[in-house]
């Protein structure tokens, strides 16, 4: 039969046989009786069905069931090659061993010890105190085991006495009844299970023991003292079987005994084992990782290779249970050149096909395109998901890695090869005419690259333009950066989901906010009525607005519109939450405190560092465009009931702040530069002020930074001249246009332009004289009386718009702005809302008639403002 | 009412035409188009075939070139039909056939109902559409909205330029939101036209209109130069530029280099072509005004070539203006010296307090109305309402 077997089997069984009699060369009597052990085993193998050699652990147990009627001499000789080159291989893997040598004596002494008191219990015969002893000794060797040492033959040796022990106490026990006590007797009864159990654990160490006992404990020996010269020799021997074996793996992990042998043709097993043991409490993630790594290399067909990889890019994105902790960046890499197998291999056989919902399956049988209906093999998984997935941890990772370190920069250099891995998929799915997971795709592509300025962005794209699959839309194909964003965008635009054109649409105004083109981005915003949706939209893409919104200030700012900018700005510097709004940063709640949930949800939608838009460049913006607007204003205000109101709440809170000061020394932060500049402007000494803005030295961190200082130097001039002449009007009667020129070092027909402004909009009272070259003030001193009349009337105004809007708000058919708001918010994100409501009462409080209260919303607060400027939000 | 028959005027159409002539027909037609439609089956066995005929044929004479003819049928078959795109489109062919026939009164008509039917269809927000469409961008009804609100633009330019009132109901349309936003949107060269019509139709001492022009006629100017400002990015052309230099530059010299080459651009435009005289003296109004508010003193010599005019012919339309406007009060010639005086006494207090508190009355009146109508539920505000009358 045996000899049937093994010419009809495959080639297997004999370089399994000869690698047995190679590793055990010592123990060569034992050769016979491994030819004697074939006929049980191939028998059970054939029964079995399965002509797999790594199917052998089954086999094994099945053998072992049969264990009564079959000769022990089989066991005996098949299973202890196997425990040989498992110890061997338990020491080349787990060489932790070493570190806890010496505790390994006082465990040994302590087993002993627990032996010795069984052996004085069963003189006696008291089954329940060897019971217990034995359980004692069960777990002293369940602990060997979590340390990863060998067995010691102490412990076979105690098994095999307890084993013959129990069968003579049976025996004893059958002839005479009365002898024994209840509890005794059930005691013997758990005991005999016991040990049952612990000799099928070790049968093989048992049957290796009773084969050569001595060579059991030398090799132990051996294993234990671990010199490095026996080690090695072990390795090598184990090392050349495995070469011997050639694309044959024999790979065997063991734990607890059991071994598995890794296979091509067993990879359906394997594979389904490790899938069994996904998500178990004790499963070891990083030996799994390791069995579907080997399983890889063994992997022949397509359809294999296939399924081992879906197998094995996720049990690596298993690796890390906790969602606080990012995935290693070996793994991360491992698993990044996975996918891009992965993606390779879908794409080049267009016959196999990856999805997430398919048909049942065999899990366990060899699949290809011949062997299903209609020439192409479905299965299950999902490649966009591990893209998905691939991101986030790549973003996560640069979430943990601290931002001014190495690593942070070492990390983002892998971002290049996600984003060609991304293109490789987009490719892919654009060949496979697959919408949806495309249009994630593509999102996830723009999201690399939308705010990123050119240079970065043909880096990355030059990376994915060397790679094999291209996707058609490329840096190339389109021209510019703009131009590859744009039919990124507008890919995004035709899908359906509104979440992607939503996202899309903003990062497309990103974009053009960052090349500056302030008109276009600001009418896609304002086109986009986004600004009356976006609080019904998820956290993350609020923050995209946020962002959006500010990066639109910045533009404006860089493009010379200051009044734009400082309206686009105000929004968010008046929540003084800015970092948190931008997701740079965690707020410090001053009066609830964050539960541990929320502060991890809010930590995990931080933005990597190399996305931040500068908080203090957009602070020096912001503070330096309200200097600009509101000094002026300032100055042409002369009551003390009008100053309080404020077009920029944070500049005029800093400004009075500064006014309070007895003692100002030399500007230190970008706050004392800025407010030192406005008290300069407000002296008229324009010079003074351009000085300290332009050495405020966050500048340099602004994109073309020189030309932005030039414009705010204008700007300063100008502004300073408005400024001057709200001042100081009241001392002259005429003052000298050229004298103003020279001045402010403003050519005389911008002066004159300024002036003659100024007199049409009725801010100046005063005229201009053609002929003598000068203005000539007129100006009439209005009484206390005549201006508490003015007063009084303003006030009613105020008061009749106050009932208007009241009346409006509780008809609420039209003007329901605030109700909206607040209904739709609902309870979803609660504690914002709330948060919002707070400040929005807050800054109710204040006298600004047009945009009361509308501050508290930022992201509304600036669409109606945007809308005054440009009466384009309607 | 004569027609021609062709072998296309078949028999359909000759039918319910006949019927439709049928003065008893006409009285007979009410409000309800669905009931028409019951009415003419009933009793002319008149189907809805024979009505769609009508739009065909009218579309026939329309490509035939017989206008008025087409215009008939069009409107008839308006009245009649229930069908919502072909109304549409037969009122654009009634639009089309009234501006080639030149009936400019008929036309601004078609041109107003025409202009509610494309408002009356109410856009969707983006963010609805984009949750409810499907991969269809192309019928996204914004869009189309847009589209033809923008084909309106263009074809009221017609009528604008050529009907009396034009100018002022042009500044109306164009000015108001959803114009102006179109008008930023997809056409911003109509601005040109918008401008040119808020210069031409701006109160000139020697066009004294008598016709009460509504406030936003008025203040059209300041608005229009607001749009200008606001689209300098996307469109400049000589008038555009001519008014951004006068009030947003206040560059009297840039303003007369471009009021050269505007005069160049409108007289070879060909709406504007036959406004060009008036747009030319507006122009010098609105030039000279700016210049009178802002100066004290005025060379005459300056301000004539500011005004593209010769020294003589100058002085001249400075005196008239002087002597036509209301600033003729303030303002003196002194020849010696060749220079236009102007004293304008600053507003005393009270009449800026005066100012303030005009409207107030009639604001809270509004107010208090409004509130009786909403009934109880508001009426806690009343009290509230009352108060500023008693201040003021």
């Amino acid at each position: 039969m045996s000899r049937f077997f093994k010419q009809a089997g495959d080639s297997d069984s004999d370089s399994d046989e000869s690698e047995e009699l190679m590793s055990s060369g010592d123990e060569a009597p034992l050769a016979k009786s491994t030819t004697g052990g074939k006929p049980a085993m191939s028998r059970f193998l054939r029964t079995a069905g399965s002509d797999s050699d790594s199917s052998d652990s089954d086999s094994d147990s099945d053998e072992e069931s049969d264990s009564d009627s079959d000769a022990p001499k089989p066991k005996k000789a098949g299973l202890p090659l196997r425990s040989d080159s498992e110890d061997s291989e338990t020491e080349e893997e787990d060489r932790q061993g070493i570190r806890i040598m010496s505790a390994q004596e006082k465990r040994l002494a302590e087993m002993e010890g627990t032996g010795k008191a069984m052996e004085n219990a069963l003189k006696i015969n008291d089954w329940v105190s060897i019971s217990n002893e034995f359980d004692k000794l069960a777990r002293m060797i369940q602990r060997q085991h979590n340390v990863s040492e060998p067995i010691p033959p102490f412990y076979i040796k105690t098994l095999l006495s307890l084993e013959s022990a129990l069968t003579s106490a049976i025996a004893k026990e059958k002839e005479a009844k009365k002898k024994m006590n209840a509890t005794n007797a059930k005691a013997l009864n758990s005991m005999k299970q016991k040990v049952r159990k612990a000799s099928k654990e070790y049968e093989q160490d048992i049957a290796k023991y009773q084969a050569d006992p001595e060579g059991f404990e030398r090799e132990y020996t051996a294993l234990v003292t671990r010199e490095a010269p026996a080690t090695t020799s072990v390795t090598r021997t184990t090392g050349g079987i495995i070469d011997s074996d050639g694309n044959d793996g024999f790979q065997p992990v063991g734990k607890g005994g059991r071994t598995m042998l890794l296979t091509a043709e067993g990879i359906f097993k394997s594979l389904q084992s490790v899938q069994e043991a996904r998500g178990k409490k004790n499963t070891d993630r990083g030996e799994q990782i390791k069995i579907l790594e080997k399983l890889l290399e063994l992997a022949t067909t397509t359809y294999q290779r296939i399924r081992v990889l879906l197998a094995l890019i996720s049990s690596r994105f298993d690796y890390n249970s906790s969602a606080s902790s990012h995935m290693p960046t070996e793994l991360w890499v491992s698993a990044q050149n996975e996918v891009d197998q992965l993606v390779a291999i879908v794409a080049s056989n267009p016959d196999y096909i990856v999805q997430e919902t398919t048909e049942d399956y065999d899990d366990l049988a060899e699949r290809s395109p011949a062997t299903e209906k209609g020439g192409i093999v479905r299965i299950r998984g999902s490649i966009i998901s591990f893209i998905d997935r691939l991101d986030d941890e790549f973003t996560r990772s640069l979430q943990n890695i601290d931002p001014h370190g190495t690593e942070y920069v070492e990390r983002l250099k892998d971002e290049k090869t996600l984003y060609s891995t991304i293109c490789r998929a987009q490719a892919f799915y654009e060949q496979t005419k697959q919408d949806d997971p495309l249009s994630r795709v593509i999102m996830r592509r723009l999201e690399h690259i939308y705010s990123k300025p050119d240079a970065v962005i043909q880096a990355l794209e030059s990376s994915a333009e060397s790679a094999d699959v291209k996707p058609y839309i490329t840096l190339a194909s389109k021209g510019s950066t703009s131009g590859l964003i744009h039919s990124l965008c507008v890919h995004l635009y035709r899908s359906g989901n509104s979440l992607h054109r939503t996202r899309a649409m903003l990062s497309h105004i990103y974009h053009y906010a960052l090349l500056n083109d302030f008109h276009t981005a600001r009418d896609m915003l304002l086109m986009s009525h986004l600004q009356e949706s976006i609080h019904s939209a998820d956290v993350a893409t609020q923050i995209l607005y946020n962002r959006t919104v500010v990066q639109l200030g910045l533009c404006a700012f860089r493009s010379g519109l200051i009044k734009e900018s400082q309206a686009t700005l105000l929004d968010i510097f008046t929540t003084q939450r800015v970092k948190e709004l931008l997701a740079q940063g965690v707020h410090q709640q001053r009066y609830q405190v964050l539960t541990p949930e929320q502060e991890k949800a809010e930590k995990q939608r931080q933005l990597p560092f190399h996305m931040h838009i500068n908080t203090e460049l957009l602070e020096a913006a912001f503070l330096v465009s309200s200097m600009l607007v509101e000094i002026p204003l300032l100055a042409s205000i002369d009551s003390e009931e009008l100053k309080r109101k404020a077009i920029s709440k944070p500049f005029r809170r800093l400004l009075d702040f500064a006014d309070r000061q007895v003692f100002t020394g030399p500007p230190e932060s970008t706050r004392d530069h800025i407010m030192q500049a406005s008290k300069a402007l407000q002296d008229g000494e324009w010079e003074r002020c351009r000085d300290l803005i332009q050495s405020i030295k966050i500048w340099s961190l602004m994109p073309e930074a020189a030309s932005v200082k030039e414009m705010l130097a204008k700007r300063i001039q100008e502004q300073g001249l408005r400024t001057y002449l709200f001042t100081y009007a009241p001392h002259y009667n005429t003052l000298s246009l050229s004298l103003l020129a020279q001045t402010f070092s403003l050519p005389l027909r911008s002066v004159t332009s300024i002036v003659s402004k100024m007199i049409w909009n009725e801010e100046l009272a005063a005229s201009l004289d053609q002929a003598g070259g000068c203005i000539a003030f007129h100006r009439t001193e209005v009484t206390r009386q005549q201006q508490l009349a003015l007063t009084i009337a303003e006030k009613v105004n105020a008061m009749a718009e106050q009932n208007e809007k009241a009346l409006d708000a509780k008809s609420g058919s039209s003007g329901g702005w605030g109700d909206r708001a607040d209904g739709k918010t609902g309870e979803k994100r609660g504690e914002q809302v709330q948060e919002r409501r707070g400040r929005g009462d807050r800054t109710r409080g204040g006298s600004r008639g047009g945009a009361r209260g509308r501050g508290a919303r930022f992201a509304q607060g600036l669409g109606n403002r945007m809308g005054h400027t440009s009466q384009r939000a309607g | 009412m004569q027609f021609l028959h062709t072998k296309d005027c078949n028999k359909k159409h000759r039918q319910s035409w006949i019927v439709i002539e049928n003065p008893d027909v006409a009285q007979a037609l009410r409000q309800d188009k669905n009931q028409n439609l019951q009415y003419l089956k009933d009793n002319y066995n008149l189907t809805l075939d024979q009505i769609t005929a009508l739009y065909n044929y009218g579309k026939f004479q329309y490509s035939y070139g017989n206008y008025s003819g087409a215009a008939d049928y069009l409107y008839h078959f308006r009245v009649l039909s229930t069908d919502p795109d072909l109304t549409i489109s037969a009122q654009w062919g009634k639009l089309a056939s009234d501006i080639l026939t030149g009936k400019w009164d008929v036309a601004l008509e078609e041109l107003n109902s025409l202009r509610e039917a494309i408002d009356s269809r109410t856009p969707a927000p983006f963010a609805s559409v984009s949750s409810s469409t499907n991969n269809t961008p192309a019928v996204d009804p914004a869009l189309s909205q847009l589209h033809s609100r923008t084909w309106l633009v263009h074809w009221s330019l017609f009528v604008y330029f050529n009907h009396p009132q034009g100018r002022a109901l042009l500044l109306e349309t164009f000015l108001s939101p959803t114009y102006l936003n179109t008008i930023q949107t997809s056409c911003p060269w109509i601005l040109r036209y918008v401008a040119a019509a808020a210069i031409i139709s701006s109160p000139t001492p020697t066009s004294k209109s008598s016709a009460p022009q509504s406030s936003r006629v008025k203040n059209a100017v300041r608005e229009v130069v607001k749009v200008i400002q606001m689209e300098n990015y996307q469109y400049t052309d000589p008038v555009t530029a001519f008014l951004t230099q006068l009030h947003v530059e206040f560059d009297f010299e840039a303003a007369q280099k471009e009021l050269q080459k505007a005069e160049k651009v409108v007289s070879d435009d060909f709406f504007l072509g036959d406004f060009h005289d008036e747009f030319l003296e507006s122009a010098r109004c609105l030039v000279s005004e700016a210049h009178c508010r802002i100066h004290q003193r005025i060379d005459i010599g300056d301000l004539s070539d500011r005004l593209n005019l010769p020294r003589d012919e100058g002085e001249k339309w400075i005196v008239n203006l002087i002597r036509e406007t209301r600033m003729g009060q303030d303002a003196k010639i002194d020849l010696e010296k060749n220079l236009i005086q102007i004293s304008r006494p600053p507003q005393p207090v009270y009449q800026s307090v005066i100012e303030k508190t005009r409207g107030l009355a009639i604001r809270t009146q509004a107010l208090g109305a409004a509130i009786a109508r909403s009934g109880a539920a508001a009426a806690q505000t009343a009290p509230q309402s009352v108060e500023p009358v008693a201040v003021s």
